[in-house]
């Protein structure tokens, strides 16, 4: 429900209500209008025969009867509501009856009751209650046409602003630019919007900047740590202490850990930035076969039985060279990592898509979770967790489509990646389609 | 074997240097490119081990210049990871190789001594190790004169383990040079250790000595002793 049609609501109840209680007021009203016309009316014509009688003017009895209805016996007097048949018509007709005593000179008292119908006032009060409810119906229509009218010209500014928050992606680094339409309230929101983004945009810029830096400054003393660490183990003297060695092994193997995260964050903030060449055509099939024969020692350590299927034919994409190794590899040796001793792999590459399926035990949470930075299925896990966020970010550079789904009660994970830019906007950042099935 | 090391970072200068001298080689250093330029105008390298960002220049104008004067010597750039570009530009320029920083010592050991192979096509065409003989032309290892079988991946490993005699090689380094750079080394220790395994039993099968040394927690070694 709109805010339009939620405030018409309550108009169209108070109308209504108003209209209920105006027309009962003024049937009432108009009735007893009516009533007290007719009876002034008959009281008159009572006045008028008692100053005829007063005056002698008055026919006999017997003559008067056929205009009057005249009873020689007392009848009760006063004002009286009766109905009487229509001769014309052939119905009953309410009336509303006068009747007094008339003294008759020579022919003693004699009742006269004098009537009037009220027909006229009935049909009076269907047409004013005919009017009001066909005003009420016009106002109603006219309540929704309005609404229509005002939601389509004066909050079109609104939608408008709705739209561009909508669309707007942090990544494209510029603000939002909003007009300032000429409704106040619209043209404020506007503006406090284009000054939070603004905001935003300067923060954004920050933080790239700074990571960007960090990255830079990290990666040589992390290439001589590495170095030194290595010479350090070939120190004779530490091979005669059996409890040093290690010692050095852990701080080598953490520095190559911290040096690998590193690596994959600058790759990260590296994609964000655009900071990469134009693409070229890469075969993508040649890759994928590469990077399959490179990784086999770790499949068959593993026990994983594995198919490639690159029957399809040549697959080129337009991609830097780089990028699409970071991908498969990325995407590769998920599906090794999240697998289970004994498992199946299986990676086919068609020209629409690239199908990555393992089996692998069933995991909980959102699957658009997975994608996220430093997203570990297994806290214990030595890796950082952006093998995925890397694959997505990759993917949304060059606009294809990315797609996770389960099977088989969560034991079969399959990761497709579709290999046509959505939209033909190779730089455009497209977000994951994910979805869960079973 | 002259070898000539362009490294501005004092510290990773050194240690090259000392790991170099190690594997027996005579290296001479250079920290920025007006020293580098004026060592290879002056002299004759064998190979040279360049980092394409310097100071005061580009690594990749001081790889033209070699070019130029139609050196024999080869070349191994040496690049950080997020100059890719460069490193396409230097294959293109004539380099042998490249690695990317920070690498394993004893994978640019084993870079260095493929390109030196490369080059020396007078020189001896096979590496001898105690009772082993392996002709890299051929691919074909031979234990006390009996032509042994190996796979591709144990033929690699122990080219990588030849290359680095007496030198500690730690697992990480192994696995990288087996299945690429990006290799999360923590899930593939296994693997080392099956074609490590197998890798020994060949080589016991045909009365080689056991030279492939366990260093427990670090690596492996290829002993002398």
């Amino acid at each position: 429900m709109n805010l339009l049609n939620a405030t018409t609501r309550y108009y169209l109840l108070l109308a209504l209500l108003l209209f209920v209680g105006g027309s009962l007021g003024l049937y009432y009203g108009i009735n007893w209008a009516l009533r007290t016309e007719v009876s002034e009316q008959l009281a008159d014509r009572r006045r008028e025969l008692l100053a005829k009688a007063e005056a002698n003017e008055l026919l006999p009895v017997d003559q008067l009867a056929v205009l009057l209805d005249i009873s020689r016996t007392p009848r009760p007097l006063g004002f009286r509501d009766t109905v009487l048949l229509d001769r014309i018509e052939h119905e009953m007709v309410p009336h509303r009856q006068l009747t007094f005593p008339l003294t008759v000179r020579g022919e003693g008292p004699v009742w006269v009751s004098l009537r009037k119908s009220l027909v006229e006032a009935e049909d009076l009060l269907g047409v004013v209650l005919a009017v009001m409810l066909s005003v009420l119906a016009l106002l109603l229509g006219g309540m929704v046409a309005l609404n229509r009218w005002l939601s389509s010209r004066l909050w079109a500014p609104f939608r408008h602003t709705l739209a561009a928050l909508r669309q707007y992606d942090l990544q494209q680094h510029r603000p939002l630019a909003l007009p300032a339409p000429a409704v106040a309230e619209f043209a404020e929101l506007n503006q406090a919007l284009n000054g939070f983004s603004q905001r935003l945009v300067t923060d954004y810029e920050h933080l790239r900047e700074f990571t960007a830096n960090a990255a830079h400054e990290t990666q040589t003393p992390l290439a001589i740590m590495q170095a030194q660490l290595e010479q350090l183990l070939q120190v004779p003297a530490l091979a005669e202490d059996p409890a040093a060695a290690p010692l050095v092994a852990d701080l080598y193997g953490a520095t190559l850990r911290l040096s690998r995260l590193h690596q994959a964050l600058s790759l990260l903030s590296k994609i964000e930035n655009r900071q990469f060449a134009e693409a070229q055509p890469v075969r993508l099939d040649q890759l994928l076969e590469e990077k399959v024969a490179q990784l086999e020692p770790l499949f068959e350590a593993r026990e994983l039985r594995y198919g490639l299927d690159v029957s399809h034919g040549p697959v080129v994409v337009q991609m830097h060279p780089g990028l699409a190794d970071s991908l498969l590899q990325n995407l590769l040796q998920n599906a090794v990592k999240h697998n289970v001793r004994g498992g199946e792999l299986a990676v086919s590459l068609s020209k629409a898509e690239l199908k990555v399926t393992n089996t692998g035990p069933a995991v909980e949470g959102d699957p658009a979770r997975f994608f996220e930075r430093f997203r570990k299925h297994n806290a214990a896990s030595e890796s950082p967790g952006l093998g995925l966020s890397i694959v997505q970010q990759i993917c949304g550079y060059y606009g294809f489509g990315v797609d996770y789904s389960v099977a088989k009660q969560g034991t079969r994970h399959t990761l497709r990646v579709s290999l046509s830019p959505t939209a033909g906007v190779p730089a455009k950042r497209s977000s994951a389609r994910l979805a869960a099935q079973g | 074997m002259k070898i000539l090391l362009v490294e501005d970072e004092a510290a990773l200068r050194t240690a090259l240097l000392s790991s170099l001298k190690q594997a027996g080689y005579l290296v001479e250093a250079a920290a920025d490119f007006a020293q580098a330029h004026e060592k290879i105008k002056l002299y004759q390298y064998d190979c040279v081990l360049l980092d394409l960002t310097l100071p005061d220049g580009s690594g990749l104008d001081l790889l033209r210049a070699l070019k130029a004067d139609g050196s024999p010597a080869g070349v191994l750039i040496i690049t950080a990871r997020d100059a890719l570009d460069d490193k396409i530009a230097g294959l293109d320029l004539g380099a042998d190789d490249y690695l990317i920083k920070p690498f394993h010592l004893s994978e640019l050991n084993a870079r260095l001594r493929a390109i030196i192979r490369r080059r020396q096509f007078q020189g001896q065409q096979q590496i001898t190790f105690r009772d082993l003989l392996v002709l890299p032309e051929l691919a074909e290892v031979h234990v006390r004169g009996e032509h042994l079988t190996l796979t591709r991946k144990e033929y690699d490993l122990l080219l990588y383990l030849l290359a680095n005699p007496g030198r500690i090689l730690t697992k990480e380094a192994i696995a990288e040079h087996l299945c690429g750079d990006a290799v999360d080394a923590a899930d593939s220790f296994d693997f080392i250790y099956t074609h490590l395994k197998n890798l020994r039993k060949k080589l016991q099968e045909k009365g080689a000595d056991n030279y492939i040394r366990t260093m427990y927690g670090v690596g492996y070694k290829l002993s002398h002793e």
